[in-house]
This record gives structure tokens, sequence and C-alpha cells, in this order.
């Protein structure tokens, strides 16, 4: 079915990903090093140096407490991405397995008694309100 | 001699074809993003009855160049490449000042790094030869920039790492309007990241495996994905958008509120960074839809596009076509941009938590049933469909029973003595009577005062 040689477990195929990470780690260096080479450098007063507020004066600094949903949604990704990195494994050898048969289904069982976990932890946060955005 | 047979072990075909497929698509990818930008500003262009970008061709004021002027305006984006090195990269007094250089960087690194595993060219029969004094052993080639086997999770994995230079930028900058769009694009793109995943697994149930060039060998012999899997492809699609933070998502940089959101304090090539990363995530995402969803290289019928030819020019002929779509895609995106207003920020994180996961989490379901069944031809495959969004359609009303109260503001809210709410006993009057007020209003003056 498959003409190549994928025998991709050997770290010899991560080569090329070193050759881009260098590339792509090259060509942000060179930029910020080049527009501050080439760019002009003019000295600025107070006001070239504070942040642009839509011109207003800035008040204050901007570290400061902000609104604890993005918390909430933070903590619930977390057991979404927990539950899919888990999934993965599971999705790309299901199919191989012949389908209608017993062992399928356990499978199959258990997956859905995973996935019923994580849906039972999303209704809870449903009724709690964390997806309320108004 | 040791180094020798060190190097003949190293220096495999693949490797090689690798690294040649890596220098020349970064630089294809980065031209394409500096053209894409140009496109942009067509399209846009024609969207709003306007001509667009004409004047900069390549005649560099010369007059023996003459006849480049203007050509279409192409010479845009070398002009405003230059223009970006040309000007002062600014550091504002009160930023975080390593985080705030680093950001840009951050962003773009996994922006640059995701493409390597998508599969341009299929296999290539590569004959052996002798580069400088080392055998290199013919045979079988991928022609993709890594043909590692966890490629799909590969480009996942990166993709999701843009997540950072977004959040750093807006923090590093102390700008409360950065800040506040680097805090919404973090919540926007994780959220949207996991219906990416679960529409992603949808299709990996039916393939079986990570493999990409399986993916669209897969396809190439049971029909696209797109036809069989419409749902997960749409979710797919919608999740893209919002990765990339693309109109009618962009509300990290949504101009009219937060000033340009995430990057307001940068200048020059740092500004510029961000601009380039959004546009190589674009691209990115483009060929992995293309990848899961419309066979990749394949077009039904051509001969060479078919997963079992290995020649050269079949592999040349791939990647155009592959980037072709690509290109199309690319197009629609922006096409979407320019029609399509943008989403309020509590509608899009609304459409993500209470429509799109719950509906990605009832396609991997349903194609976990279905694969189990065996039914995985096309039309089984789009019944499965039908029936997921039926039931959850069906189930909507009771699911936003209790659950939803999006109340108007006003009225939850009450400010006493409004107009929306007046005092106990206290009238109140909402039509003009001040008589400048009337004159920029006559209508609605003329109308209330009879």
């Amino acid at each position: 079915m498959h003409p190549g040689p994928l025998a991709a477990s050997d770290l010899a195929s991560y080569l090329p990903v070193g050759l881009i990470l260098l590339m792509a780690v090259g060509f942000a260096a060179a930029n910020i090093f080049l527009s501050r080479i080439i760019g002009p450098s003019r000295p600025g007063g107070v006001v070239k140096g504070q942040t642009y507020e839509s011109g207003m004066n800035p008040v204050g600094t901007a570290r400061k407490r902000f609104n604890v949903r993005f918390y909430l949604i933070a903590m619930v990704f977390l057991v979404f991405d927990v539950e899919i990195v888990f999934l993965y494994p599971w999705a790309a050898t299901f199919p191989n397995l012949s389908p209608g048969t017993d062992e399928g289904l356990v499978w199959l069982g258990r997956i859905f008694f995973f996935l019923f976990t994580t849906v039972v932890a999303y209704l809870y946060g449903f009724r709690k309100g964390v997806f309320k955005f108004d | 001699m040791n180094t020798l047979a060190f190097l003949e072990s190293i220096l495999t075909g693949q490797l090689l074809v690798s690294g040649l497929v890596i220098v020349l698509l970064v630089h294809v990818i980065l031209g394409t993003v500096a053209y894409m930008i140009y496109l942009e500003r067509k399209i846009c262009a024609y969207v709003q009855d306007r001509i667009g970008p004409n004047r900069v061709g390549f005649d560099f004021g010369l007059p023996a160049l003459s006849f480049l002027k203007g050509a279409l305006g192409l010479g845009q984006p070398l002009a405003d490449g230059l223009k970006l090195f040309l000007k002062e990269d600014y550091t504002p007094t009160r930023v975080d000042r390593l985080m705030f250089t680093l950001a840009p960087a951050i962003i773009i690194v996994p922006a640059l790094m995701g493409f390597v595993v998508i599969p341009w060219g299929g296999v290539w029969d590569m004959p052996s030869f002798t580069l400088l004094g080392v055998a290199v052993e013919g045979g079988p080639v991928h022609v993709t920039g890594a043909a590692i086997n966890v490629g799909v999770v590969y480009l996942l994995a990166i993709g999701s790492l843009g997540v950072y230079g977004v959040t750093l930028g807006g923090w590093a900058s102390n700008n409360k309007y950065s800040f506040l769009g680097g805090l919404r694009a973090t919540a926007q793109m994780i959220s949207y990241e996991i219906p990416l995943g679960l529409s992603l697994m949808a299709v990996l149930l039916v393939v079986g495996s990570l493999v990409p060039e399986r993916i669209v060998g897969f396809q190439a012999r049971e029909g696209w994905l797109m036809l069989s899997q419409p749902l997960a492809g749409v979710l797919f699609f919608v999740s893209i958008l919002a990765e990339a933070n693309r109109a009618p998502f962009d509300n990290a940089e949504a101009e009219q509120e937060l000033v340009g959101g995430y990057h307001t304090e940068y200048s020059s090539m740092r500004w510029a960074m961000y601009f380039l990363a959004e546009y190589a995530h674009m691209i990115t995402s483009c060929a992995f839809f293309t990848l899961l969803f419309l066979g990749g290289y394949h077009l039904p019928l051509v001969p060479w596009l078919r997963p079992e030819d290995t020649s050269i020019a079949g592999a040349l002929l791939k990647f155009g076509v592959f980037f072709g779509k690509v290109v199309g895609l690319i197009c629609a995106m922006m096409v979407i941009r320019w029609t399509i207003p943008r989403l309020r920020y509590d509608q899009i994180m609304i459409m993500a938590w209470q429509v799109v996961i719950p509906l990605s989490l009832g396609v991997v379901v349903g194609t976990s049933v279905a694969v189990h069944l065996g039914w995985t031809g096309i039309l089984p495959m789009l019944a499965m469909n039908g029936v997921v969004l039926a039931l959850l359609l069906a189930a909507q009303p009771f699911l936003d029973k209790g659950v939803r109260t999006r109340a108007l503001p006003n009225a939850r809210i009450r400010l006493y003595g409004s107009r929306f709410s007046p005092m106990p006993g206290e009238r109140v009057v909402t039509s003009p009577s001040d008589p400048t007020a009337l004159e920029d209003r006559p209508y609605e003056g003329t109308a209330r005062m009879i």
C-alpha cells in the first residue's frame, strides 16, 4: 500500500526539524538585529516613552487584576486538552481493528466512559456558568 | 575513512531531499507571505470597489527600467519590507524589555516550523548518486520537509505554540489595550484548539494513521474526506480561522476597541514579524486543511497525482497542485475576512463552548460508532453527520433552559434615573428638545413634536 521507507522511529528523521528550527530562529534574530542596526534611533522624551492608550496619559500600569473568567477558561481547556492527548493513540489504532468484534466493543466502551467523565465535567462547568459571557 | 562511513550512515537520500525541500520552501513561503499581503489588499480593494495597490513597480526610479513601472503594483511588498527595515525600532520605557523583544521571535518560530511535515510532493523514487565522494543510496524518499511518523500531531503541537507569542507580547507591552488583546487572543486560541483537535480526531478515526502521506493515500482510494466528513471539515475550518486570529474572529486586534491589540506598542520589523507569523500560520493551516479534507495533492483522473506515482515529474506536479489548493483556500479566507463582520468577543466564546465543542465531540462519538460498525463509506458517514447534527439541534432547547442567562445589560444592572429605568414617578423625555438637537435630527424632531 505504502511505498515509502517510513522507519521514522529513529531520531535521524527529526534532523530536518532541527534544521528548520535553526533557520526560523536565525530569521527572527536577523530581523530583530537588522532593523535595530539599519533603522534610525532618535532620542525620545517622556511622552515618546509612554505607552499608547488612545492618546490619554496612561494611568497606572497594566499589571492589574483581570477577570477571573480567563482562569476558568484555561482550567476547562486543560481538562479537554489532556483528554484529547489521551485520545490520539486510541484514534490512530482503533480503526485498524476489524469492525464489529467484541474486542472493538470493549475498546469503544472504555473510551466512551473516558469521554463521559469529561462530559460530566463539561456539564458541571456549564451549570456553574463557566461558559456564560455577558 | 571513519568520517566517510559516518557521513554515509547519516547522509541518506531522505535527509538530502528533506533539507532541499526545507531550504526551498522557507523561501517559497516567505515570498508567498509577502505577496499574500498584496493579494489581501487587492481582494479588499475589489470587495470595496476600489483598485488597490497599483503604483509601485520594479523601476526603482531608474529611467532605464521605466518599462517596469506600474507592473500591477507588484513591487509593493518589496517596498513595504524595505520601509519596515528603515523604521525606528522603538521600545517604550515601561515595558518588560526582554519579553518585549522575544515575543515576536517566539511567535514567528512556530509559524515557520509547521509546514515541514506537509507531504507536498508525495514519494519520489530517487536514483543512486555520489555527492562529493559520498555515495548516496537511492530508493523511494518522501518529498517533504521531515518524514516523521507523528506528522499530524507535530503540526497540531507546533501550531498551538503560537499562543505564547501573543500572550507575551500583550503582557510585556504594559499597555492596557495590549494586555486585554493578549488575554482575549489567548482565551480564544485555546478555546478553538479543542474543536481543532477533536475534528482532526474524526479524520484519524477514519484513516487510522498519523502519517500525513497515508492520510492522502486513504483519500486517493476512498474519496476526499470533505465528502464523507463535511461537519468535521467545517468545524476544522472555523477553528483554523479562529486559531489564526483571522476575521471574523480577529478580536485580539479589534482596532475599534483595542487600538491594535497585542501589537500596539510594536514598531519596525518586530511589528512586521507578527504579521509575517499570521500569514505564515494561514499557509500552514490551509495546508493542514487541504491535507486532511481536500485530498492533499490528489486530483481525480490525473495519473501523476496518485500516491503510487513516484516519478520526479509527478512529485513536482503534486507540489504544484497542493500549493494551488492552499492558495485557493487562502483566497477564500481573505474573501471571508472582507465580507463577514467581526463577531463580538462574547459571541465568539459562546460559539466555541456552547456550539462548536459539543458538536465536535458529537462528531467524534458518531465517527467512532460508525467505524466500529464498519460504515466507513461516504454515504453512511454522511448519514452519521446528519444524525449528529439533528441530535444536537434537538438537544439545543434543553441545554439552553436555565443555563444561558444572557439578559440585556440595561435590564440587569439598573441605572436608576437613566432614561431606560426612570425613578418611580419620574417622567422621562426621550425625544430631543434642544433646538440644535432638533436641527441635527429633523425627522426625529418633527415626528415627536406634533
